[in-house]
């Protein structure tokens, strides 16, 4: 028994000993580095295939063009550019004071061996190499020839992070190239490391960057898997900021971090919002006018209060939140049960039989089959509630995303619930068509919509870079989703980002948020 | 003429039966993931983007997914033979380096965590059921039984918030943040730690149990009449047959190494199987989940010849009956 309370005790002492280490190790610090949390990971070391590391490679590699914090355009690597009347050709001229960590400087070269490359062999930017036919340099000035109108090129240009041609050229498969780094890049800083293992991306500040600097020479990115953890790294004061791509800090964590006196919050609206998708193949949803009773059923300010905890608002009938370029002031959507009931009885819908739930044509009671990914499992809670109260039956089916993908392809539904991102909203024809277009297929569009009037705006839209005739078709294309509703917006909602208030300089654009240039060329100490 | 010893049979038989279950368990790993619902090139080009049909059929192809099924499994079982797991559009990698990478991480911690849990399972275990009246004895089978109760997320979570948040001792995330011994000791001790309450507490649940039962069988009593000590009873008789039950479950505690860590992974933010085969599962990545789990069946196979090999040694009943 002794030699067993020996054993223990050694025990002890091990663990013990290990804490103590533990401890002196916690109180180092180091105050010269922005640390920034988030919960998009890391997958693997590929600068390029790795969807989350393109996100990242944007600070050492900078695409052509960003968006300001108004969503409007504007050169990044590109100084300006130009395009032909007929939309085929696209001219970019580049800053001619960019170099690459490296020393040697920016080239139009690079920039068209980047955009070739992505053609050929990346297969997301497929696109590209289905579209792109000529591709010419001349000085500083680089042009793409298209065999179709391209209206949307300036925007697309904004995801592609330039590459140095005379590192990437020897690359055989550059979609497939692992390396922890570090990797030769022209922003304010380059990628130093990647480490999965300890779960950062290290960005050191770029030698030659002749631009403005930041305070701060290495900037390590930080990923978590759950939220609370990483909720609770910022608290303790170990992060100076979140991002996560298309999403806010946790609305629930927000109180608790405010609390502890050393963060700020910056709150902006998003362009991204949660909405009701019908499957307008089959009936009543294809009845405009059940549309409409569905849309008044629902309790909007209850799902705001709920969903965001007051970080958003009511959304209008014209679906597009007033975050994006182009948003026009259309009715709000407007929550009234009696209208409903109404509008279900006057259009034909009625509870014969006294159940509680209104009948169909053929004399069936209404049951909807409303199909949701996991996460959205308290939405559809609410929704079934609401939707019963007016006497609409819902069913909920709950399943893992790639089953909802498959589901929703084969338009296995009736009601569904989903959420746009801020690229989505700008992808297609713009202002959420890429989600509603018939003609479209991708993993979180629902195309249902094959109304004539639709197709033919959104061709028209996809025509033209004329900015006033694209205003005239933005407010066009919000009349129709009011009048239409194929699809019901349930709340619009702010992107909060808390920052730790001893650093001032933060600025947020629509489509990343704080992850842009002006970010990490702004960012300044004040402690 | 030879004469086979009757425990060699008896292995023969095991083994036997364990290739029999392997070739079965190939068919079954293959089959799996290529049921789930869900498209890995989908996955591979992300949410928003739309790509013609040439592409994604290209793309189809070059996965080896535009073959028939039982064209893809001779494939996929001539590459195994040669010792190749396949290459992963995913995770940008052959399929066997991405694993040996990723396991080597889970194992550093698991490991020590099974075998740490189960020596206080036994120890602890073995005392509380022996000496049952005793105050210590249920305050023991108290704890165990709260920790084993509660869901490990939440345990993880909560060790989380009080050690790291609150106290400061440890790290918030992943396995080191300069690669040096001391750093990784520093990451890692509170997962293990973590996982090590969970097997010790459910180990020191099963052998107590198991104690109480053998401690009224006719034998210990026999033994006390004889004058031998109690610790020798405790220790050289009861303990032999009570750690029956529990070799069959930790040898399991084996074979699921890498799968039962995910929370931990999770909480803890590492980046190790659990989360790798987590992560395959969602993207639909056919080449590492068919790895994993081949190497997961591997290990369970291997886990149940070792526990039917120690059982065999500790149990004369299981020689005799052999």
């Amino acid at each position: 028994m002794r030699k067993s309370q020996h054993k223990m005790c050694t025990l002890l002492f091990l663990i013990l000993s290990i804490v103590s280490v533990c401890c002196s190790m916690g109180v180092m610090a180091d105050d010269a580095i922005l640390r920034i949390a988030t919960t998009n990971d890391v997958k693997s070391p590929a600068f390029i295939g790795d969807y989350t590391l393109g996100l990242f490679n944007h600070l050492s590699n900078p695409p052509l063009m960003q968006m300001d914090e108004n969503g409007k355009l504007i050169g990044l690597l590109a100084d300006h550019y130009e395009v032909s009347p007929d939309n085929t050709e696209w001219s970019f001229v580049i800053k001619d004071n960019q170099f690459w960590s490296d020393g040697t400087p920016v080239t139009a070269d690079d920039v068209a061996f980047s955009i070739q490359m992505y053609g050929t062999s990346i297969p997301n930017a497929g696109w590209i190499g289905e579209t792109l036919t000529d591709t010419q340099v001349d000085g500083n000035k680089v042009t793409f020839k298209f065999n179709k109108p391209y209206t949307n090129l300036a925007l697309e240009f904004t995801s592609y992070s330039i590459l140095p041609k005379h590192i990437w050229e020897s690359i055989e498969n550059p979609n497939e190239f692992t390396s922890t780094g570090p990797y030769v890049g022209a922003g304010p800083y380059y990628l130093d490391n990647v480490d999965l293992n300890a779960g950062k991306v290290i960005f050191k500040r770029n030698p030659s960057w002749k631009g403005k600097i930041s305070d701060y020479d290495t900037v390590e990115i930080s990923w978590f898997k759950n939220e609370d953890a990483a909720a609770k790294a910022l608290e303790s004061g170990v992060m100076d900021t979140y991002w996560k791509y298309a999403s806010s800090y946790p609305y629930a964590a927000i109180d608790s971090l405010t609390k502890t006196g050393n963060f700020e919050m910056l709150e902006k609206p998003t362009s991204g919002l949660t909405f009701l998708g019908f499957n307008l193949k089959r009936e009543p949803m294809s009845d405009p006018a059940f549309r409409e009773a569905v849309s008044s059923a629902i309790n909007y300010q209850e799902l705001v209060d709920i969903s965001t905890l007051g970080y958003g608002k009511v959304p209008n009938r014209g679906f597009v939140p007033p975050a994006m370029d182009g948003y026009i002031q259309t009715k709000p959507m407007e929550y009234n049960l009696e209208t409903a009931r109404k509008t279900l009885d006057s259009a034909g819908y009625k509870d014969s039989d006294g159940n509680g739930i209104i009948e169909a044509a053929d004399g069936k009671d209404i049951t909807l089959d409303l199909l949701i990914r996991n996460s959205y499992a308290r939405e559809a809670e609410l929704m079934k509630e609401y939707l019963e109260k007016a006497g609409i039956g819902v069913e909920v089916r709950s399943v893992e995303d790639n089953t909802w993908f498959e589901m929703k392809d084969k338009l296995d539904y009736d009601i569904t619930l989903t959420r746009t991102t801020p690229w989505g909203m700008l992808m297609h024809a713009g202002w959420a068509t890429g989600y509603f277009d018939s003609r479209r297929t991708g993993q979180g569009v629902l195309h249902t919509v094959d109304d004539e009037v639709f197709l033919k705006l959104c061709d028209d839209i996809l025509s033209t870079t004329d900015q006033t005739l694209l205003k005239e078709y933005a407010k066009e294309v919000q009349e129709y989703y009011a009048e239409n509703l194929p699809g019901i917006p349930l709340y619009w909602k702010n992107d909060i980002t808390p920052y730790n208030k001893k650093i001032t300089g933060w600025y947020s654009n629509p489509l990343y948020g704080i992850m842009n240039e002006f970010t990490f060329t702004g960012v300044k100490s004040s402690a | 003429m030879v004469k086979i010893h009757p425990a060699g049979i008896f292995l023969s038989q095991k083994l036997l039966r364990y290739l029999l279950s392997f070739f079965c368990i190939l068919l079954i790993v293959f089959l799996l993931p290529r049921m789930m619902p869900g498209d890995p090139v989908s996955n591979l080009v992300g949410e928003d983007i739309y790509l013609s049909q040439s592409t994604i059929d290209s793309l189809r192809a070059a996965f080896g997914l535009d073959t028939p099924l039982h064209e893809q499994f001779i494939r996929y079982c001539l590459q195994i033979m040669h010792g190749d797991l396949g290459y992963s559009y995913h995770m940008h990698g052959p399929v066997f380096e991405i694993l040996i990478s990723r396991a080597w991480w889970t194992l550093v911690y698991t490991i020590p965590s099974i075998i740490i849990g189960a020596w206080i399972g036994i120890s602890l275990g073995a005392r509380a059921g022996f000496q049952s009246g005793k105050w210590w004895s249920d305050v023991i089978a108290s704890i165990a039984l709260v920790i084993s109760s509660t869901p490990p997320y939440l345990l993880s979570l909560l060790a989380l918030v009080l050690f790291v948040y609150h106290l400061g001792l440890f790290p918030f995330k992943g396995f080191y943040d300069t690669y040096n011994l001391q750093s990784i000791l520093y990451h890692l001790t509170l997962p293990t730690l973590v996982l090590i309450s969970f097997y010790a507490s459910r180990n020191i649940l099963i052998m107590r149990g198991a104690v109480l039962t053998e401690k009224e069988l006719l034998y210990p009593q026999f033994a006390r009449s004889l004058g031998i000590p109690e610790r020798e009873i405790l220790f050289h008789h009861i303990r032999k047959n009570a750690i029956i039950p529990l070799i069959a479950l930790i040898a399991l505690d084996f074979g699921f190494l890498f799968s039962g860590a995910l929370f931990i992974e999770i909480v803890f933010s590492l980046s190790g199987m659990g989360s790798l085969m987590y992560d395959a599962i969602l993207a639909r990545d056919y080449p590492i989940l068919t790895g994993s789990l081949l190497i997961i069946a591997i290990f369970v196979i291997i886990a149940n010849i070792t526990a039917d090999i120690m059982s065999l040694i500790i149990d004369p009943r299981i020689r005799r009956s052999s």
